[in-house]
């Protein structure tokens, strides 16, 4: 997982400008790959991750420990966020490409811009582990994470029940879960 | 335990119904295996996250999420001046919000075939440059070629548009003014960044630049004339919160010009929440804010211009204000423009011009106030304070707006 302990949002919080460049220097790479992997659009990418240290700075009593890790919580915030410029958009104009939002961007060569953020051990372990899941467990997981539907949306896209999307969901997130657990132990 | 386990992964993909949502927050106070399952769906979301192939932001983004922690500028003396106070205690929200329509004419009643055809030619190709500088385009990859290209063969759009403003337009009248704002708002700022790309020396961040001011540019030209893209106009007239946000992405530590000036503009009052409803209000909106940064930009001491949104200043209004470090004699010909006095022969003709567009724009925002009444309810003006000019507007805001007006998942903290 990324380095980014809560001591660099306590720091914010108290209005450390130093702390939120850290932030950005260590982190927004990390940020900024997940939000164009949802949106694939680089400047509304770029607008999520403005307001996301905008929203930041302004109310870091957002985050409080008690949430877990604030690293994950930036990723969360992140993903949402995007999520809901995809969906305000996506009402605008169906793109209609909703069924292989991962795999289409798989052959990227770009530099490992978030490399400083996250380990590449880790990145590639979890590739591989993501690949390694069913590919019913892992379409759904696409769908849920990076194209924002929701479990009826891929229930009546995959043509499965309810119940089992839920399930195959759960299960590949368990999954990747123990995944790096195994290597971090 | 797995239900409670399901319900947290849902509530941190923000896919939890709402009651559920509230019923599922409520248990996190009294619940430690609600609290153990939620941290536990973070790490898993941050998990999945990680899939996400490596991609590096603009440089230029750094610069824009630092300004964040920049000290603010000092608007308080201005704030509590007399002219904003007699706004403060006189404004009131017209009834009805400004729905579009207003000031617009048909292209065909310019009565000037040249300016006519020039309109039409700048908007064919603005709809062809916006898809090569989109968020998905090969320049946004930092790849111009193509761009480039396109530019050597297409018309610059910066050529003319002297030349067409001082073609003889029908005087005050409707068809003229959608000809000015069309060719004076955005146009010019928009002209000056395709110049650079087409001289080579164009960043990532000026084809970013231009990917706003296209979109800004084609909303403005189609609310100034009904009959430019009709299917697109109606699009525009739909009921769409536009947010602070989108100006805020677009102004923060922007570079903007005005012709061959160019200065930076500073911004960090922006507020989170709506200000207008449809895109036609926000082109009128947006089309005032080039006109004063406009205004400025040929006018700043420094180079540098603010450009401010403050909610909770006038009750029931949003005040704009675009403020730039300026001489004496600068600020004169500006406040002459708000006296009424600017079109004595003494300030340019574009300027008057700028000035004449916003004031149009505010009576339609504000269209309960009649022209006379401005005077008491200065919904426009031009200030001094020290050694900087305050050009400021302000236009009605959104009752009961809720903050953030492009978060719509449930819960966008978790």
């Amino acid at each position: 997982m990324p380095r980014i302990e809560n001591e660099i949002w306590t720091r914010i919080k108290d209005g450390d400008s130093a702390a939120l460049a850290e932030l950005y220097d260590g982190f927004a790479a990390a940020m900024f790959s997940l939000s164009l992997e949802i949106l694939r659009d680089r400047w509304e990418a770029e607008e999520v991750i403005q307001d996301v240290f905008s929203y930041l700075w302004r109310k870091p009593e957002a985050f409080s420990p008690d949430k877990g890790k604030f690293s994950s919580w930036l990723l969360v915030l992140t993903r949402n966020r995007s999520i809901d410029r995809y969906r305000s958009r996506k009402r605008r104009v169906d793109r209609n490409e909703s069924d292989d939002i991962l795999s289409s961007r798989s052959d990227q060569t770009q530099p490992d811009a978030a490399g400083e953020a996250v380990s590449s051990d880790e990145r590639a372990h979890l590739r591989l582990a993501f690949s390694e899941l069913p590919e019913d467990q892992r379409k759904a997981l696409e769908l849920s994470y990076f194209g924002g539907m929701n479990h009826v949306e891929i229930a009546e896209l995959l043509d499965l029940s309810l119940g089992t999307v839920k399930s195959r969901i759960r299960l590949g997130v368990e999954k990747l879960r123990y995944s790096l657990t195994s290597l971090r132990t | 335990m797995d239900k409670l386990r399901q319900q947290a992964l849902d509530y941190s993909l923000g896919i939890l119904p709402k009651e559920e949502a509230i019923l599922f927050e409520a248990s996190l106070d009294v619940d430690d295996d609600a609290r153990k399952f939620l941290i536990e769906a973070g790490e898993d979301c941050a998990n999945l996250s990680l899939l996400a192939s490596p991609s590096e932001a603009s440089v230029e983004l750094r610069h824009r999420v630092m300004e964040n922690s920049a000290p603010k500028k000092d608007f308080n003396p201005f704030l509590e001046s007399d002219v904003i106070n007699r706004l403060r205690y006189n404004y009131t929200t017209p009834n009805n919000r400004y729905t579009g329509g207003g000031g617009s004419a048909k292209l065909s009643e310019i009565g000037v075939s040249a300016v006519e055809d020039r309109l039409e030619e700048i908007y064919l190709d603005l709809l062809a440059l916006f898809v090569l500088v989109g968020g998905n385009s090969a320049a946004a990859e930092g790849d111009f070629g193509e761009l480039k290209s396109w530019i050597g063969q297409t018309n610059p759009l910066g050529l003319g548009i002297s030349e067409t403003l001082a073609l003889p337009l029908p005087g005050e009248a409707a068809p003229a003014q959608s000809a000015r704002r069309s060719l004076l708002a955005a146009l010019p700022s928009l002209a000056f960044f395709v110049e650079r790309v087409g001289d080579g020396s164009a960043t990532l961040a000026d084809v970013r630049r231009i990917f706003y001011l296209c979109r800004d540019q084609l909303k403005i030209m189609r609310a100034s004339f009904s009959d430019l893209d009709p299917a697109k106009l109606a699009d525009d007239e739909e009921l769409r919160l536009h947010g602070a946000g989108l100006l805020r992405s677009k102004w923060w530590g922007a570079e903007h010009a005005y012709f061959s000036t160019n200065g930076k503009v500073r911004c960090g009052h922006f507020f989170e929440g709506p200000v207008t409803e449809r895109c036609v209000e926000f082109a009128e909106y947006d089309s005032n804010i080039y006109c004063l940064a406009n205004l400025l930009a040929t006018k700043s001491g420094n180079g540098e211009f603010h450009l401010e949104l403050f909610k909770d200043a006038i009750p029931s209004g949003v005040l704009a204000v675009a403020m730039a470090e300026t001489s004496l004699e600068n600020h004169v010909k500006l406040e002459n423009l708000a006296l009424g006095v600017g079109n004595n022969g003494h300030s340019p003709a574009n300027d008057l011009a700028l000035w004449k567009l916003v004031e149009s724009s505010l009576l339609r925002g504000n269209h309960e106030i009649s022209a006379e009444a401005i005077k008491d309810v200065p919904v426009l003006g031009c200030s001094r304070f020290e050694d900087s000019t305050y050009l400021w507007f302000t236009w009605p805001s959104i009752p009961n707006s809720h903050e953030g007006a492009l978060a719509f998942t449930g819960n966008p903290e978790q």
